[in-house]
């Protein structure tokens, strides 16, 4: 086997573990902060996407429409946060675990459900970003795009987490919610503020992975599942661990998918997930 | 007779209940054919899953999320033994069912070793059962893959031939047998030491402990008696959806249908996922006037449901059924006149 298509396998594997980082980023910022397992994030993913490309009928421009898909997925995450998460939050401890959960599969079917009428075809966003040759590889456009936008979006999440006024809050009500509320900071405005961010993080990731491949609506629930297991890998209340399992966890899918083939490579993915939980099964509860 | 139950009441409620279901399909084979017969065996098959989660869950809240992943794993070691060995399905579906069981019983004995919490033990049963439904599509040699394994079921072609049944309904008078036996388990598991244990872990763990009670063994009682029962239903289950294939196992044809099953019809009682079943196969069909929009309705009734309405119904009655008691009708009429 030619050592530049391991090279070619392993960029590849850097843009997918990169879009894990970026969905798995959303599920623990939504726990880590309020203990509600947003099952629904895949759909949200897929929010992103299709508003994006209807908005590329009106303006031919990708980045204009990725923008404006963007802003529609964060619209409906306050929506989706000011009610059904207000009546989740009232809930305590494992109680609110729960029915989070519960309620999260309930929107989760019910996107999939207006998903399937109205956009059952599925959707793809073309990029126009020609395709790269560096030293003899060849490395498609969307991996570029998908490389230059997740690793920007990641390090600006960083910078807001350590440098500003309001990712200090965030992460102090992370460490102790009483202590936090002590020092003025209102935890449930917090909570809206970064349910908006991890939606925001899933929508970019289900526009990058729409200029990747064609995505039908029932890849929602894959998508969920790629951000949960990455999230846990990661230890669901530690945002650097995330990003680190998100990638480890793309090399293993890409490579097992090279070498073995689909089906097992997936099964892999889900033993990762059911080895980390039987490890450390305090770090999430 | 007197001591099958473990209480009078219980078995007032289960033998009545087993008389209306035991008429049923002569009201449903004179008035409509296959297609509603298939609803009364999915109907009970749910209402036996819906117990069995009752038992893990709502008992001793260890929250099951591969019921489909061992109803498959139930089903598929039944057709290939029966492939494998040419023995009749008879003497294999309870192997079947055991393999689901210690599965189960596994599960259970590392959660309560390493001290699981509910939301855990709801991560790593659902990492599980995704990792079984890519089996399940993925090994064609072993299950056929997604095109999916032919099974004739549990048939008694004599009984058939003597009774003049279609096969469908002897396949749900096995289902309502096996019901009769879960009434009778349940009852008296809840109403004997089992229950009070499963009642006092749940309440306190550590209080639990220190009188005594072996939680890991009674948690992996609750565990191994779910999943066996699961893997029973299994095969049957199989049998009313016609093929054996991987979207029969999934996580959203099974799991969501057994939890919203077990929570409107109301968790810790013996009726209620029964109830529950009838009412979520009633609303399946009436939601078909929605058309296309039949899983976004689906949705908002689950989201609706959690937040609403999460005692079920079968409590609520119960609740309202005290409050007009008539026994104490003349007390409180003497409250009441002073």
């Amino acid at each position: 086997m030619a050592s530049t298509t391991l090279v070619e396998v392993f960029v590849d594997a850097i843009a997918r573990g990169l879009l894990f980082a970026l969905l798995g980023s959303g599920i623990t910022l939504v726990f880590g902060l309020g203990n509600v397992l947003n099952i629904a994030i895949g759909a949200f993913a897929l929010i992103a996407l299709i508003a994006t490309s209807e908005f590329l009928a009106v303006s031919p421009n990708v980045a204009v429409a990725a923008v404006g898909g963007v802003a529609v997925v964060a619209a409906v995450g306050v929506a989706v946060d000011r009610t059904l998460l207000s009546l989740v939050y009232r809930q305590e401890g494992e109680d609110r675990i729960l029915l989070g959960i519960f309620v999260t599969l309930g929107l989760m079917l019910f996107f999939e459900g207006v998903m399937f009428v109205e956009y059952a075809e599925g959707f793809s966003v073309s990029h126009g970003v020609p395709a790269l040759t560096v030293a003899g590889l060849r490395i498609r456009g969307s991996t570029v795009v998908i490389i230059a936008v997740a690793s920007v979006l990641l390090a600006l999440l960083f910078l807001f987490l350590q440098r500003t006024y309001l990712g200090k809050a965030t992460r102090t009500v992370f460490q102790d919610e009483t202590g936090a509320t002590l020092c003025g900071i209102d935890a449930r405005r917090i909570r809206t503020l970064i349910f908006v961010v991890s939606v925001v993080l899933a929508g970019v990731a289900g526009i990058l992975q729409g200029f990747h491949t064609n995505l039908r609506p029932d890849a929602a629930f894959e998508l969920t599942v790629f951000a949960i297991i990455v999230s846990i890998v990661g230890g669901v209340r530690n945002i650097q661990g995330t990003v680190g399992a998100g990638l480890l966890l793309g090399l293993v899918i890409t490579y097992a998918n090279f070498f073995i083939g689909a089906y097992i490579a997936n099964i892999i993915l889900f033993g990762v997930a059911v080895l980390a939980l039987l490890v450390r099964p305090e770090e999430i509860a | 007779m007197t001591r099958l139950f473990g209480s009078a009441a219980d078995r007032t409620k289960a033998v009545a209940t087993l008389a209306l279901l035991s008429v049923l399909p002569l009201y449903v084979m004179q008035t409509g054919g296959t297609y509603r017969a298939r609803l009364l065996e999915l109907f009970l098959a749910f209402a036996l899953l819906g117990m069995a989660l009752n038992i893990v869950f709502a008992h001793t809240d260890q929250l099951f999320l591969f019921v489909g992943a061992l109803t498959g794993i139930s089903t598929y070691t039944t057709v290939y033994l029966v492939d494998a060995t040419g023995v009749t399905v008879w003497a294999l579906f309870p192997v079947g069912a055991l393999v689901a069981g210690l599965v189960g019983v596994f599960v259970s004995y590392l959660a309560a070793r390493l001290e699981m919490s509910i939301i855990v033990i709801a991560i790593l049963t659902l990492s599980l059962q995704l990792a079984a439904e890519e089996f399940f599509e993925g090994a064609r040699d072993v299950t056929g893959g997604t095109t999916g394994l032919r099974f004739p079921g549990l048939d008694l072609p004599p009984v058939e031939a003597a009774l003049g049944f279609p096969s469908r309904i002897v396949n749900y008078y096995l289902l309502l047998l096996l019901l009769a036996g879960t009434f009778v388990l349940y009852s008296r598991m809840i109403r004997t030491r089992y229950g009070l244990a499963f009642d006092a872990i749940r309440q306190d763990r550590v209080a639990a402990e220190s009188v005594g009670i072996d939680v890991m063994r009674y948690k992996m009682i609750a565990g191994f008696t779910a999943a066996v029962l699961i893997g029973l239903v299994g095969p049957l289950y199989a049998t009313a959806q016609g093929r054996v294939t991987p979207t029969n196992f999934a996580f959203q044809s099974v799991d969501v249908t057994v939890l919203i099953v077990l929570v409107l019809g109301g968790m810790r009682t013996m009726l209620g996922p029964l109830v529950g079943a009838g009412l979520v196969i009633v609303i399946n069909e009436q939601i078909g006037v929605f058309g296309d929009w039949e899983t976004a309705a689906f949705g908002l009734l689950l989201i609706g449901l959690f937040l609403y309405f999460s005692d079920g119904v079968v409590p609520r009655l119960e609740a309202l059924a005290d409050r007009y008691d008539l026994t104490a009708l003349p007390g409180r009429a003497r409250d009441w006149f002073g």
